[in-house]
């Protein structure tokens, strides 16, 4: 029991984590978006062009002929609720009209686009604090 | 005479069939030799309901590509495609079929039913 008081006096103080897009479950904010899927909704007010489809796998191809799964294979899909972005061109629609029962497209512009550690990245839960200093980088051994 | 409790899952050795409580095969009440596999003749409404979500969600990827801009063959077959309130409900939850009566059965019948599209059916049936 004494244990677990001395660790939490030893745990940084929580400060507000930078990245703000994530807010406790509990939080009321006045700019919570509407619960819905979590595929991010372009803004119509965006005036950027739509440049790139957005593709995510939501039914798999198991079962399926060989040149479905050799489609999902094109597209560089490999498990079910991956997400792929390609340029818009005709090849691409093919591969994804030749997949259209299986898959979920939303056009996208450049800025959206993220790499397969981008988005894994954007995955991770932040951390409940930001490190602010270190002893040894203060020079403290120096003193001693 | 003790109270026959089917067990959660058998092995049938002499027709090497695998029985458990699930699924499209289910073994007989007592004598667990052969197979009972009845399924109901049309789709309930839960199941109807589900087919046309499925087909919403489709039309949705064939618009997303047609506003893209992009021209491509399979784009121009896909948007021949009736969209979903364009559909009968009959072509929504049968289809064509030579040896039934009325020449029409359920869709779920239809291997993969779930994942093809299967939308129209030959003309006056």
């Amino acid at each position: 029991m004494a244990s677990i008081l001395a660790a939490h006096r030893r745990v940084p103080r929580l400060i507000q984590s930078l990245s703000s897009s994530r807010l406790l479950a509990t939080a009321v904010s006045p700019t919570a978006t509407p619960s819905s899927s979590s595929a991010p909704s372009v803004s119509s007010s965006s005036s950027e062009p739509l440049t790139h489809y957005r593709i995510t796998l939501r039914r798999s191809a198991i079962s399926l002929p060989a040149n479905i799964k050799g489609t999902l294979v094109a597209l560089g899909i490999h498990r079910r609720m991956q997400t792929v972005y390609h340029r818009h061109n005709p090849e691409t629609a093919g591969k994804i009209l030749r997949v259209k029962e299986l898959v979920e497209v939303q056009n996208v512009p450049e800025s959206a686009v993220r790499t397969k550690t981008e988005q894994r990245r954007e995955r991770k839960a932040p951390r409940g604090f930001v490190v602010v200093g270190n002893r040894l980088s203060e020079g403290v051994l120096e003193s001693a | 005479m003790g109270r026959h409790v089917a067990p959660l899952i058998a092995f049938d050795v002499d027709s090497r069939v695998l029985h458990t409580m699930f699924g499209a095969f289910r073994p007989t009440a007592s004598v667990h030799v052969g197979l009972l596999w009845k399924t109901p003749w049309r789709l309930s409404p839960t199941r109807k309901a589900n087919v046309r979500d499925r087909l919403k969600k489709v039309d949705a990827v064939i618009e997303a590509v047609r506003a893209s801009g992009v021209e491509c063959a399979a784009l121009t077959k896909a948007l021949e495609l009736p969209k979903e309130h364009e559909m009968d409900p009959k072509d929504k939850y049968t289809v064509f079929s030579p040896h039934d009566r009325n020449y029409r059965k359920g869709i779920h019948k239809v291997p993969k039913f779930t994942r093809i599209t299967h939308r129209t059916n030959p003309k006056g049936f």
